[in-house]
C-alpha cells in the first residue's frame, strides 16, 4: 500500500466505523427515523447523516488534518466536523419535515430527476471538491476550520438534498432506498468536476467505479492472504 | 533487440541534414492534412492531450468550417492527458507510442524508412543543446518554401521575443535523485513520478520530474504572446500544447530520464500496486486509448503495460545512468547526498512546521516577500533529526524539509519564478497548467494547483549556522518574467513541511 493509500485509510477507517454504528442502530430501531417530537427528529437526521454523509467526508477531512499544525490538528479537526455536522444535522430536519408534508410524491420524483440533470447541481458537486486555504495560526486556524466546514457543508447539502428526500417518501423500504442512495451520491462524489450544464445524470458512472472498486477489494483481500 | 530506436535530435546538429528530423517534418504535414475529427489528424492528436475551444480558436487552430469530431469520439479519446498524479509518466509513454505509429504510418506511406522513430530534445546536452533545434526554428524548409511544419509562429520563448531556448539556470534534474517514485498530497515529496491519487481528481501536486524539467520546458517554450500576455506560447498550456511538434521531442526526453531513472542505482523502481498498473480504469474511469493507423482503431493500454521499455519494442541511444552523465552530475549537486536508500514499508510522517498568514499576489516583476511563521515544536524536531543524523556512527537519516506553494491560481498559463528561503535559491516554479486548474468548472474546482520544492539543504545549512532556532524564514518569489496584471496570479499560502526519514 503507498502511503497515500494509507493516509487515506487513517480517516476513512474510522468514518466508515461511525456510519456503520449508524446503519446498525436505523436497521435494528426502524422506528428511529419516526418519532415527532424535536429531539427525535434531531436523532433521525443525525443518524441519518452519520450514515450517508460520514463516508463521504474523507478528502475535506484529510485536508484539514494535513494542513494544520500537529498541535491543533484535533482541534481543527473538531471545528470543521462541527460546523458541517450541525449544518447538516439540521438541514436533515428540515428535510424530514418536508417528506413528511409532501403529497404529490410522483411529482416530486420528476423535480429531483430535474434537479439531478440542472447545471447547479454540477455547480454544488463541483464545489465540494474545492479546499480552502487554511490559517495555521491563532484564532484564524480556528476560524477558517469551523467556516470550512459550514461551507463545505453548504455544498454537500446543495449536492445531496435531492436525492436524499426520496427514500423518505416511499411507505416501504427505506433503508434499502438509502442504502442505494448512498451508493448513488458516493459515485457522484467521486466524479471529476466538469463545467455546469445541462445533462442527463444517470448511475453509470456510479455503478462502473462501484463495480471496479468491488473488485479492487476483493483482489487486496486475496492478495493480503497469500 | 529494440526495433525501433530514439535517438538525439541534435545527433546530426539538428537541422534538416538529419534524415529523422526531415521525415518527422513530412510525417507531421501528411497529419495536418487531415481534418480535426480524423482521429489520425495533427489537430485530434493535440486535443487527446487537452483541448479549449476560446483558446484554440484564439490561436487560429479552430475556424468555423472545422467540424469537431463526434461526442463519442471525444469521450472516448479527447482530453485525457494525466498530470499531478502517477499515471503521468505511463500515460505519455502511451500517448508518445501512438504519435509516433502515426507519424511512422505517414513517413512509410511517403516512402520513408520503417522504423523511424521520433527524436528527443535533451536540453540538458553539452553544446548548446538547450537551444531550440534549428529545423524547429527555420519558417522555412531546405528548398526554402516557408510553411515547414516544425515551424511554430505561438512559440515565444523565455522572454517572449521569439528565441526559444531553455534557460539552464533555472532547470534541474534534482527529481533523478529521488528513490521513490510514489508520494504523497499532504506536504512531503510527491515523489519522482507522482502521488498516488486515489479517486481523487486534480489538487494533487505535480510530480518531481514532472515539475522539474517537464513543467519548465513547456512554459519557457511556449512563453506568452508579447502582444497579449492573455495568450500562450501553444507549450504553455496543457490545453494547446500537443499542437506544437516541439511537444513530442520534450516529452521523448522526459520518457528517456524515466528510464534513466529506472536504470539508476538510486531508483527503487516503478510502483508494484495493481492500482498503478491497472491505472484509472481499474477504478472505473475511462481507459487510456489511443486511435492507431491505418483506421483510427483504438489501442486501449495500462500503465502496467507501459513499465517494462524492453516489452514495448523500442529503446533510446543513450540512458546513461544519472550517476554517471557527465551533465546530470553536476546537476544533481543541489540535494543533500542521501543515504543509500533501502525500500521502507514504514510510513514516512509528514508534519505542517510553518505557514504564512496571508495569501500573495504576484504581478509585473515585484519581488514578493513572505513571512512564514514557523511553529516552535515542530521546527524542534527537524533541528533535532538534523543533530542526531548529523552525530557520529548515527544511522539515522534527518528530516526532508519542503517548502508548500499552496493554491497557486492563476488565468494565464505560461509564467515562471525563482524562490528563495532566507535569500537562498530553494528552486524555480513554472505555472504549467495552473489556468485550467483555477477556472471553476474544471477538474481542480477552481483551488488552482499547489507546487512543492524541497528545501532540506537549505533548512541544513540555516542549522548549522544557528539561524533555523527563529519565529519565521522569509520565502522570497521572484518572477522570472514580468507576470501581467491580467493573469491574477496568487498564492493562498507558502508553508514548510518536514517528512521523517
Amino acid at each position: 500500500m503507498t502511503d497515500a493509500a494509507r493516509e487515506r485509510l487513517q480517516v476513512r477507517l474510522p468514518l466508515f466505523a461511525v456510519s456503520g454504528v449508524a446503519w446498525l442502530l436505523l436497521a435494528t430501531r426502524p422506528h428511529a427515523m419516526h418519532g415527532t417530537t424535536v429531539s427525535a427528529r434531531v436523532t433521525a437526521s443525525a443518524l441519518m447523516f452519520a450514515a450517508m454523509m460520514l463516508p463521504m467526508i474523507g478528502p475535506p477531512l484529510r485536508h484539514v488534518r494535513d494542513r494544520s499544525l500537529a498541535r491543533h490538528r484535533l482541534r481543527a479537526i473538531a471545528l470543521f466536523a462541527g460546523g458541517y455536522s450541525l449544518l447538516w444535522i439540521a438541514a436533515g430536519v428540515a428535510l424530514i419535515l418536508a417528506a413528511n408534508s409532501i403529497g404529490a410524491i410522483a411529482a416530486t420524483f420528476l423535480a429531483v430527476a430535474i434537479w439531478q440533470c440542472s447545471p447547479l447541481k454540477q455547480h454544488c458537486l463541483n464545489r465540494c471538491h474545492s479546499h480552502a486555504t487554511l490559517s495555521a495560526f491563532g484564532p484564524s486556524a480556528d476560524r477558517d476550520a469551523l467556516l470550512f466546514g459550514l461551507r463545505h457543508g453548504l455544498w454537500c447539502i446543495g449536492s445531496c438534498f435531492g436525492l436524499m428526500l426520496l427514500p423518505m417518501l416511499l411507505s416501504r423500504g427505506h433503508l434499502a432506498a438509502m442504502a442505494i442512495v448512498t451508493l448513488w451520491l458516493a459515485g457522484e462524489r467521486l466524479e471529476t468536476p466538469a463545467a455546469p450544464r445541462w445533462q442527463l445524470r444517470g448511475p453509470g458512472k456510479t455503478l462502473r467505479i462501484i463495480a471496479a472498486q468491488a473488485r479492487r477489494s476483493m483482489a487486496f483481500v486475496f492478495s493480503a492472504r497469500l | 533487440m529494440a526495433t525501433y530506436t530514439r535517438t538525439n535530435v541534435y545527433a546530426n546538429g539538428g537541422t534538416f541534414s538529419d534524415p529523422t528530423i526531415l521525415w518527422y517534418a513530412r510525417g507531421v504535414k501528411a497529419m495536418n492534412a487531415r481534418k480535426l475529427a480524423d482521429p489520425l489528424g495533427w489537430r485530434f492528436y493535440a486535443g487527446i492531450h487537452g483541448f479549449d475551444r476560446p483558446m484554440w480558436t484564439a490561436l487560429g487552430y479552430l475556424k468555423s468550417a472545422d467540424k469537431l469530431p463526434s461526442s463519442a469520439l471525444q469521450k472516448r479519446f479527447w482530453k485525457q492527458c494525466q498530470h499531478g498524479s502517477w499515471y503521468f509518466l505511463p500515460w505519455h509513454r502511451g500517448y508518445l507510442l501512438a504519435l509516433e505509429a502515426c507519424i511512422r504510418d505517414e513517413v512509410v506511406k511517403l516512402g520513408g524508412p520503417k522504423t523511424w522513430a521520433l527524436p528527443y530534445w535533451n536540453y540538458f546536452g553539452p553544446n548548446n543543446e538547450n537551444q531550440l533545434p534549428p529545423a524547429f526554428a527555420s519558417p522555412a524548409w531546405p528548398d526554402g518554401k516557408t510553411n515547414n511544419p516544425l515551424y511554430v509562429k505561438q512559440r515565444y520563448g523565455p522572454n517572449d521575443d521569439g528565441n526559444v531556448f531553455i534557460p539552464l539556470d533555472q532547470v534541474n534534474l534534482n527529481a533523478m535523485t529521488v528513490p521513490e517514485f510514489t508520494g504523497v498530497a499532504s506536504g512531503g515529496d510527491p515523489g519522482f513520478g507522482g502521488v498516488d491519487t486515489g479517486f481523487e481528481h486534480g489538487g494533487s501536486p505535480h510530480g518531481d520530474l514532472e515539475s522539474q524539467p517537464h513543467d519548465y520546458v513547456h512554459v519557457f517554450t511556449g512563453g506568452s504572446n508579447p502582444q497579449n500576455p492573455n495568450l500562450p506560447g501553444l507549450m504553455s498550456d496543457p490545453d494547446t500544447a500537443g499542437l506544437d511538434p516541439i511537444f513530442y521531442l520534450h516529452h521523448a526526453n522526459i520518457d528517456r530520464l524515466w528510464e534513466v531513472w529506472i536504470q539508476s542505482t538510486v531508483s527503487q523502481g516503478n510502483p508494484t500496486q495493481t492500482s498503478w498498473k491497472n491505472g484509472p480504469a481499474g477504478s472505473g474511469e475511462r481507459a487510456f486509448s489511443m486511435p492507431l493507423p491505418p483506421t483510427g482503431t483504438p489501442w486501449n493500454y495500462t500503465p502496467g503495460q507501459m513499465a517494462d521499455l524492453s516489452k514495448l519494442d523500442y529503446t533510446y541511444d543513450d540512458v546513461t545512468s544519472a550517476a554517471e552523465a557527465p551533465e546530470l552530475a553536476a546537476l544533481a549537486g543541489a540535494t543533500p547526498a542521501r543515504k543509500p536508500a533501502m525500500a521502507t514499508k514504514k510510513k514516512k510522517k509528514v508534519e505542517l512546521v510553518g505557514a504564512s498568514q496571508e495569501s500573495v499576489r504576484i504581478s509585473g516583476s515585484h519581488q514578493i516577500v513572505a513571512s512564514v511563521q514557523m511553529d516552535e515544536r515542530a521546527r524542534g524536531k527537524v533541528s533535532a533529526s538534523l543533530a542526531a543524523a548529523s552525530a557520529a556512527e548515527s544511522a539515522s537519516a534527518p528530516d526532508r524539509v519542503f517548502l508548500n506553494l499552496e493554491n497557486i491560481r492563476g488565468l494565464v498559463d505560461g509564467t515562471a519564478f525563482k524562490v528563495y528561503v532566507n535569500d537562498r535559491l530553494a528552486g524555480t516554479i513554472a505555472l504549467f497548467g495552473v489556468r485550467k486548474a483555477t477556472v471553476a468548472g474544471g477538474e481542480h474546482a477552481g483551488q488552482g494547483i499547489t507546487h512543492v520544492v524541497e528545501i532540506t539543504k537549505i533548512v541544513d545549512e540555516l542549522n548549522l549556522r544557528n539561524e533555523l532556532d527563529v519565529d519565521a524564514l522569509d520565502v522570497r518569489i521572484v518572477p522570472a518574467k514580468a507576470v501581467p496584471d491580467e493573469a491574477q496570479v496568487t498564492i493562498g499560502r507558502i508553508s514548510i513541511f518536514r517528512q521523517e526519514q
